[in-house]
């Protein structure tokens, strides 16, 4: 077989929300260059699918009675003319055909699209609807295919809008939720759909791995209602243990509880996700005090962790612009604001925190009283605190209103226009991870507590030990679901808190035999890795520990081997050290220049689908999955050729069948 | 080759569709693909039940320890000996083991699952009602492990629910101590298998069971978590209770002795879950005790006994370092010579942490591993003796105790000083894991087993009894 070509390669990394997209590698990894939504439409026959939603509509010939008229809507002609497209100013960049454009940007719910019921008899016209959303079928709920015929027009629509050549491998990036028989039904769709000369399913904990060039790591990858969280292990992924589509654990359980906590003052559900969206919602790491008068809700308050919070975590460089008037500006605090964002974090280390921390707001509290009696004053100055620290903060809310259709057009496009107003929010905004009221049938403790309890699970049952420590401290937070601001760190605080052992636990103490003088470090983070020296100093009991102070310290227990026992059950699962002892999270890789974060707008869509060739703005590695479906490319197709069994061709295919992809399944 | 030549269109024609193999135990059931090296597929055995709103509801796999459901209670439809005692639940973990990661909820009709073109008018009105529900292995043979102490009823049992309500093509039944035997990659041996609820040694001759020779008793690794529990109470300072972590918001790092300092969860007392969850749940925290902490006297001799330079073996024991363990709340203490006492008992009956409360009877001599591998080794004929214990294959999940092995070969050559004693343990986790079910991945893929498996027609000829003459 020819060697396969940068240029010809086909990546698919399907998700419930966005099916990411790309043909060819660039010379530097990007982000995907297609984002499709993950949905489709039924056709006018049965069992066919397209990708919008197509809306018949009739030339009206008789005058509209609009009685026993069928239910067809009528809709805009052509969406460059709506004038949404003035507002997005994107669509210029895009590569495909413009009439794709727009898909999605709208919010739910809007689309009561100019329902001018029409008495018609002749003409049918046939028309994509590229705005609505209403009737889809998404093929995917929580990683699991739920529709397969959809799941498989999707692809095709996928592939044909990338019309790849003929010799183009696909890689396709598999939910980790997929059954073996999942995963054997696509494969033999892709080939004999596809007649792809090459066909690569690769996990998608496996992909974040060679995204951040890592063998090992505990990857969680959370969705829009669901967490997947996996422990790779040099580049294998341990399924036993593995937390597949853990429920209510992805983004949306955050705006149901900020739906759940402002829902009683007027918030939709939209409003909601976008506050989730929003650069002042965020989560506070557990002990935090929320800002205000709130101060008596802690989020379950723990002196030994606030201290490390507050002012130093620099979310000074995003204070929000001065508020805009017509709010209520006057429940904040104004003159002592300056100053409120310094604490003094020497006070609060050396201090009793808590009292400290609660005398101050104390303080707050009364000043802002005092003020609210003295007068309005003061309104128009900036206030420059961390959003942590401020009580209330605002976003901006967009929305496409409906404009009327004119009256001499009443069968015109429906016509939208996008309007933002400023919407205050208060402390609500940093509970969006805690427990839920209406929990259903989980007693959960929150979001975060079941993705911390899931990883603590997900680890200790991977069979080989001595990596488990390895595994805690290098925990890759990925999915759109993480975007929130703070996540990651809340989320080690809620590990930290719960399941972090305690220094004694993990060093011999008071009981040291005389034998024994020095300390073992805490954990195995910085002596050497014990994987490098497994055959130097074989000792069980070694690993993590300076191989010196194991052989001084077993000098007088050898390890009873006998010669007539298989030599391989020297090795022992056991005598090693309770973990974790640190939880740390990897660093992403920093040669990728086009993945860093950016800032994310809070507009409708952004960071749900876009339409097909939407630009790719506002993604940075919460999506690894697919700058590892980049690079494993690269290495699977291109470098390895398939040396080393990494995809299956077309010719084992025809030979072995579907069921010999688990061979090749990575 | 030019990309923009479509390739030749040879298609792949043939149905090859392996087998399904499915080893059940009491902690945990295996279940993947034959031919492969380890069950895609592992779930505890044990399910939660809960009811909500008036409706009963179940749980299997992993996901009840994650979270928790109001009023859960866990239970497991193997009993104690590892033979199944409810069927209907037994079916339903099983169901869920393949299901859940292998073969999907249910095949898919062919006619709908996307990869078919149905032309106009040809839609099958003349297939409905034929078969309105695919069954969940209709297309997959399927290998089952069970105890070499299964009773025929029980394996009657099995076959009628893989025959008739699975609908599975193909069936077989094999003994895991045979399985564990091939894992090996022997065609005889003595297998010492140490699982959580039983340990058994079963000697296998050539792919066969010597019936007589099966030995079993409950010191599992069960047993040994109650003697853990055992210690816990009468340790030193305190007594250690186990909080499991689903009952634990946060902890606060205390030194090596000093009482936990922890904010407990708070459930309301309609949603407490069960003991039994609480019991499962501690289990987990007892496994990783197990697996830090607790170690066997390697030996030589019992750990109450003399060294052969004279010290007691108490005394050696004592000297060596302690092993720290922190425990989900927080508190945490070093371990010394107790980590050897709780699993003392396996090899002396004598040297059992008396417990009063606990679910297991004192052990008796008859039912620590060396008598019960005399007792099977007397069963058998004398000739083969020798060839078994050349031949013993240690496997099971508990069996991977830091130290078993070792203590094991110095008793077996103490018992036997004139034969030539051989230990075959892999010290791959998973292969002592899983022993069993790679066993019967091997078997499964093998092309002579082919003639071996009870088909479908052969079942509704002869009935469910065919297991008895065909499975021995």
């Amino acid at each position: 077989m020819p060697p396969f070509k940068d240029e010809h390669i086909l990546i698919i990394a399907p998700g419930s929300q966005v099916t990411l997209a790309q043909l060819g590698l660039p010379e530097s990894f990007t982000p995907a260059r297609f984002r499709f939504p993950t949905r489709m439409f039924p056709a006018e026959k049965k069992g066919e699918y397209e990708p919008y939603r197509i809306r018949e509509r009739r030339q009206e010939v008789q005058v509209s009675n609009g009685i026993d008229a069928p239910k067809d809507d009528v809709d805009m002609k052509d969406p460059e003319s709506a004038p949404q497209e003035a507002v997005k100013p994107e669509t210029t960049e895009k590569p495909e055909g413009s009439e794709q454009a727009g898909d999605a940007q709208k919010p739910d719910g809007q689309e009561t699209n100019g329902e001018a019921q029409q008495h018609t008899t002749t003409e049918i016209f046939y028309e994509e609807d590229v705005t609505s959303d209403e009737g889809a079928v998404y093929p995917l709920q929580d990683g699991r295919i739920v529709d397969w015929p959809c799941f498989f027009a999707l692809l095709t629509h996928v592939h044909n809008t990338l019309s790849p050549p003929f010799h183009t491998p696909i890689m396709l990036i598999s939910e980790p939720v997929w059954s073996a028989r999942d995963r054997e039904t696509i494969t033999q769709f892709v080939f004999e759909k596809f007649k792809t000369p090459a066909f690569c399913l690769m996990d998608s904990a496996l992909a974040v791995c060679y995204g951040y060039g890592t063998s090992t790591a505990t990857v969680v990858d959370v969705g829009k209602d669901k967490a997947d969280v996996t422990a790779v292990t040099d580049f294998i992924v341990n399924e036993h243990g593995r937390g597949l589509s853990l429920e209510s654990c992805g983004g949306d359980y955050m705006t149901d509880r900020l739906v759940e906590l402002l829902g009683s003052k007027g918030f939709t559900r939209e409003m909601c996700e976008q506050l989730k969206r929003s650069n002042i919602t965020e989560l506070l790491p557990p002990g935090t005090p929320l800002p205000g008068a709130a101060a008596t809700a802690r989020q379950g308050a723990n002196p030994a962790t606030s201290a490390s919070t507050g002012s130093t975590d620099g979310n000074g460089s995003d204070d929000r612009a001065p508020r805009g008037p017509g709010e209520d500006t006057q429940t904040g605090n104004g003159e002592g604001d300056e100053d409120e964002g310094v604490l003094d974090v020497a006070a609060i280390v050396s201090g009793n925190t808590s009292e400290f921390l609660a005398n101050r707001e104390r303080e707050r509290a009364e000043k802002a009283s005092t003020k609210k009696g003295s007068g309005v004053d003061q309104s128009g100055k900036p206030i420059r605190l961390p959003n942590s620290k401020k009580e209330k903060a605002s976003f901006q809310f967009e929305e496409y209103v409906k404009i009327a259709p004119e009256a001499d057009v009443p069968n015109g496009p429906g016509r939208y226009m996008r309007q933002t107003r400023e919407i205050e929010v208060g402390v609500e905004r940093f509970l969006a991870a805690t427990p839920k009221q209406k929990s259903g049938e989980r007693l959960t403790g929150g979001l975060l507590e079941d993705i911390a309890t899931q990883i603590h699970h997900t680890i200790l049952a991977v069979p080989d030990a001595t990596k488990r420590s390895e595994l805690w401290d290098s925990l890759i937070i990925v999915g759109n679901g993480s975007k929130i601001k703070g996540f990651t760190q809340t989320l080690l605080g809620t590990i930290t808190q719960k399941y972090i052992l305690s220094p004694s636990a993990t060093m011999f103490t008071s009981e040291i035999p005389s034998n024994f003088s020095t300390p073992l470090p805490t954990g195995g983070t910085n002596t050497p890795a014990p994987s490098g020296q497994a055959g130097l100093m074989n000792h069980p009991a070694g690993h993590g520990v300076n191989p010196l102070l194991v052989a001084a310290t077993h000098a007088n227990n050898p390890a009873p081997g006998t010669p007539s026992m298989d030599p391989m059950s020297l090795h022992r699962s056991t005598g090693h050290s309770q973990t974790p002892t640190s939880v740390k999270t990897l660093r992403p890789p920093e040669y990728f220049s086009e993945w860093k974060e950016q800032t994310n707008t809070n507009a409708p869509g952004a960071a749900g689908a876009g339409g097909p060739g939407a630009p790719s703005t506002g993604h940075g590695m919460e999506e690894a999955v697919f700058l590892g479906a980049q690079v494993a490319s690269k290495v699977v197709f291109v470098l390895d050729q398939g040396l080393s069994k990494g995809f299956m061709s077309r010719v084992e295919y025809n030979e072995n069948g579907p069921s010999a992809i688990h061979e090749y399944t990575m | 080759m030019n990309p923009s030549i479509p390739p030749s269109t040879a298609e792949y024609g043939g149905d090859e569709v392996s087998a399904i193999v499915l080893d059940s135990g009491y902690s945990t059931t295996r279940a993947g693909f034959a031919g492969e090296d380890t069950p895609k597929s592992l779930i505890p055995t044990y399910y939660g039940r809960y009811s909500l709103d008036g409706q009963e509801k179940l749980v299997f796999g992993d996901d009840v320890f994650v979270t928790p459901r109001p009023g859960l209670s866990v239970h497991n439809p193997m009993g104690r000996d590892g033979i199944v005692e409810d069927w209907d639940m037994a079916e339903r973990v099983w169901e869920y083991a393949f299901t859940s990661r292998l073969t999907g909820p249910k095949s898919g009709n062919p006619l709908q699952n996307g990869l078919n073109d149905v032309l106009e008018g040809e839609l099958p009105t003349d297939m409905e009602g034929v078969e309105s529900e695919e069954k969940l292995l209709a297309d997959s043979p399927l290998l089952m492990s069970e105890p070499g102490w299964n009773p025929t009823k029980a394996r009657e049992k099995t076959i009628e629910i893989a025959m008739e309500k699975w609908g599975t093509p193909a069936f077989y039944l094999a003994r895991n101590g045979v399985l564990s035997a091939f894992a090996a990659g022997k065609a005889s041996a003595l297998v010492v298998d140490i699982g959580a609820s039983n340990i058994s040694v079963t000697p296998v001759h050539d792919g066969m069971i010597l019936k007589r020779g099966v030995q079993h008793s409950p010191l599992g690794g069960d047993y040994i978590s109650s003697q853990i529990r055992a210690l816990f109470k009468s340790n030193a300072p305190q007594p250690i209770s186990i909080t499991p972590h689903y009952l634990i918001s946060s902890k606060t790092a205390v030194d090596a002795g000093q009482p936990p300092q922890v904010k407990l969860k708070t459930f309301p007392p309609d949603r407490v879950p069960d003991s039994s969850y609480r019991t499962l749940l501690e289990e987990r925290t007892l496994s990783e005790f197990k697996e830090c902490v607790v170690q066997v006297w390697p030996g030589p001799n019992k750990l109450s006994a003399t060294g052969p330079n004279g010290v007691p073996n108490e005394e050696v024991a004592k000297s060596n370092p302690g092993r720290p363990f922190e425990f989900p709340d927080g508190y945490n203490q070093v371990f010394g010579i107790d980590r050897y006492r709780v699993v003392e008992s396996l090899f002396d009956a004598k040297a059992a942490i008396p417990d009063p409360e606990s679910l297991f009877p004192t052990p008796s001599p008859a039912q620590t591993v060396p008598e019960l591998i005399k007792n099977a080794l007397n069963g058998v004929d004398v000739d083969v003796r020798p060839h078994l214990l050349a031949n013993v294959v240690v496997t099971g999940a508990s069996s991977l105790l830091y130290g078993f092995t070792d203590r094991l070969n110095q008793e077996l050559m103490q018992m036997f000083p004139g034969p030539r004693v051989r230990i075959s343990a892999p010290g791959n986790t998973a292969e002592r894991k899983f022993g069993s079910w790679i066993g019967g991945s091997i078997l499964a893929s093998l092309g002579t087993f082919h003639q071996m498996w009870i088909s479908k027609k052969e079942f509704d000829e002869h009935g469910p009894n065919i297991v008895e003459k065909r499975c021995k």
